[in-house]
């Protein structure tokens, strides 16, 4: 389908939005989003991978355990997702930058781990490639079901999460690179949630020629050496990350810390950790905030998405423009923290996601100035098609609601 | 503190929260004296420790780099820093929730992979922390807080397992058992490889108390070193046995896990030197 594009406004805030043009020489592969992932790992200086085979995640297993031994790393495969994340986070305090990888099943045993890297301060990767559930779903399928549990990973509260999921091949290249980066510099694990669409299909992928030239943009691993080893009551950034294995005395452990990492049980110590894990986040939002945003500046309905099914809203968008919608497309590329800011305009949303049930609509319900002009698009296991998302637009613009669709679901309880 | 303790440990750590007669920190002290008799020094050992009694007892006491993971996750995590971190001793001290309940699957495939870390099981036969539930080295028949009528299932050995599993160093002992227990720990800290040491020893305060009826340490070290022996003190046949000592010695008999990995990529970069990397496909 011809698109007619004239006089729409396109914008990509990412930092690859510069990475792609300085790199534009290079290797041009036909390939899938799981090999530009473990690609994307491999340049940012990943050299431990340690998880446990799951689909539609499998393939970055298998492309990792041929890769890693090729640069110096190492690739282990686990007994579960559990010890798979234990490993990783092992492996990244004794120094090297490590990543885990899964799907839905496997994701919800990681929460143990989760929490000990975050609460610990260990720089971290991990990809969730989500299919349609609950359980096992289907395997082939895809789903946004993971939206609210990679913010809500771990038990007992007092965390901000960071949170990144990509739209095409392309993309999980450069947003592997960016999820490296953000997690040493913000000493935290940075949660990757891809979906099946995005990691099996196969797409245009430029590859740097040599990584070595991407040292200025790589943020490389750092040791700190000395005390303190949790500054607490600070949200400063780009601290060194800790390291077990050089000597320094460091403690690490599940308990609420001291600066030196001694397990204390005083409520000072366990508002000084909180202060520090919440707000080292929240504090520096801006340095989070990804997105892609067409034709916002005049829409009057702007439809709202992430991941696979941000491809087809986003031609539905421009389908809806060409029948005379005013329709704009919101596609969020840093889901947590999430962009409040982007939501402030009292505008008409319509948020398109993979799931019956209704997430990322919430967190929009929550920002936008009324409640009332938000409306939920849910398909389940299956994209949405440019058609559907046009009539929805056209429907939410002209009469304030979305016409009947078989296989959508619009309320949201 | 004593000249080990002085030598070794962190003295704002020192005493522990131990209760009263806890055979926790005497067993450390053992620790220390094999780690002192093998000439270690305090950065050459790595110290992990997981949840529970022993979790909570020993973690941050070691003066050197220490970790305390989640419940039953110690040697998962020892797993990654050994491959970052190779050249180090590791000394994992958990107890039997860690090692033969929550974490077993890690206990048995670091046993597989012949990982190079001592898992130290420091067993008081229940889950004391939480206030005297049985576990599953708590022995057949005992009663405990979480089975008032005795416990109705059967334990097992955790030594068998990890021998099955191929662990290339298995012992047991007892917190009744000095000069044994130093010995086998300077024996399992000499195994480059996977090295497991079971330890029982005396929790007064709850099984002591509901499984044994008394509070008194020595009346409960006397109960496990007549288990040992398999007589009670005054000549009568115990109810079960422990077979303590060496289990299994094949130290050093095959490659450490994470030597296994560095010689494979060795391997890998040596074919890539001579024939190049390729064209970068799968």
């Amino acid at each position: 389908m011809a698109i007619i594009q004239t006089g729409v406004s396109e914008k990509l805030v990412a930092p690859w939005a510069e990475w792609a043009e300085r790199y534009r020489e290079g290797r041009r592969l036909l390939e899938a989003g799981t090999y530009a992932l473990t690609e994307g790992a491999i340049a940012a200086g990943c050299r431990v991978f340690a998880g446990y085979p799951i689909t539609p995640a499998t393939d970055i297993a298998e492309y990792m355990s041929k890769r890693l031994p090729q640069v110096g790393g190492y690739y282990m495969q686990a007994e579960d997702e559990l010890a798979g994340m234990h490993m990783c986070a092992g492996a990244s305090l004794g120094g090297l930058k490590a990543m885990t990888a899964t799907s839905g099943p496997g994701f919800t045993l990681m929460h143990d781990a989760y929490g000990w890297a975050i609460t610990n301060e260990i720089p971290l990767v991990v990809v969730d490639a989500m299919r349609v559930g609950p359980i096992s779903g289907i395997t082939g399928a895809p789903g946004q079901g993971e939206f609210y549990v990679a913010r809500y990973c771990t038990h007992g509260g007092n965390i901000e999460t960071i949170v990144l999921s990509p739209n095409s091949v392309q993309e999980s290249f450069w947003l592997t690179i960016d999820a490296f980066n953000l997690a040493e510099r913000f000493r935290t694990v940075v949660t990757i949630l891809t979906d099946q669409v995005i990691s099996d299909m196969f797409e245009d992928l430029f590859l740097p020629r040599d990584y070595a030239e991407l040292a200025d943009i790589v943020v490389p691993r750092r040791h700190n050496l000395t005390m303190p080893f949790y500054p607490l009551n600070s949200d400063a950034i780009d601290v060194p990350p800790n390291i077990v294995g050089k000597g320094t005395g460091v403690c690490v452990s599940a308990y609420t810390h001291t600066e030196e990492g001694y397990d204390i049980e005083e409520m000072e110590a366990q508002w000084a950790q909180t202060y520090r894990l919440v707000n080292k986040i929240r504090h520096h939002r801006e340095e989070i905030l990804r997105y892609e945003a067409v034709g916002l500046e005049d829409a009057e309905v702007i439809a709202v998405a992430y991941g696979a099914a941000s491809r087809t809203v986003k031609t539905g968008v421009l389908e809806a423009r060409r029948r005379g919608v005013k329709a704009g497309f919101l596609r969020l590329i840093s889901l947590w923290p999430f962009a409040d800011e982007l939501f402030e305009r009292d505008a008409r949303y319509l948020v398109c996601e993979l799931n019956y049930d209704g997430q990322l609509v919430r967190e929009v319900m929550r920002a936008a100035p009324d409640k009332r002009k938000v409306h939920f698009m849910g398909k389940s296991a299956e994209l949405h098609t440019v058609a559907e998302v046009a009539a929805a637009l056209e429907g939410v613009a002209r009469r304030d609601r979305i016409p009947e669709l078989p296989y959508i679901w619009t309320e949201v309880r | 503190m004593n000249k080990l303790a002085a030598k070794y440990l962190r003295p704002s750590q020192i005493p522990t929260k131990a209760c009263h007669g806890c055979g926790i920190g005497m067993i450390e002290n053992w620790l220390l004296q094999a780690i002192d008799e093998l000439g270690l020094k305090q950065d050459e050992v790595i110290f992990g420790t997981g949840i529970g009694c022993v979790g909570r007892q020993t973690f941050a006491t070691w003066g050197g780099d220490n970790f305390g993971a989640t419940h039953g996750r110690a040697i998962a995590v020892a797993t990654g820093l050994k491959v970052a971190q190779p050249d180090k001793k590791y000394l994992i001290v958990v107890g039997d929730g860690d090692a033969a309940a929550i974490g077993t699957s890690h206990l048995i495939h670091a046993a597989r992979r012949n990982l190079g870390v001592t898992v130290i099981c420091e067993d008081n036969m229940g889950y004391e922390s939480t206030g005297g539930q049985f576990s599953p080295t708590t022995p057949a028949g005992y009663v405990t807080n979480s089975s008032p009528y005795g416990m109705v299932e059967p334990s097992f050995d955790p030594c068998d397992i990890v021998k099955a599993a191929g662990a290339t160093f298995v012992a047991e002992t007892t917190a009744t058992q000095w000069h044994q227990t130093v010995k086998i720990v300077k024996k399992a800290l000499q195994n480059d490889g996977f090295s497991f040491v079971h330890v029982r020893f005396p929790c007064n305060e709850n099984f002591g108390a509901y499984a044994l009826g008394t509070r008194d340490t020595l009346k409960n070290l006397e109960w496990i070193w007549e288990h040992t022996q398999g007589r009670t003190v005054d000549g009568k046949e115990t109810d079960f046995t422990w077979e303590t000592g060496i289990k299994h010695d094949a130290s050093n008999s095959r490659p450490e896990f994470s030597k296994i990995l560095r010689d494979m990529n060795e391997r890998v970069r040596a074919q890539m030197a001579e024939k190049g990397p390729g064209d970068g496909k799968h």
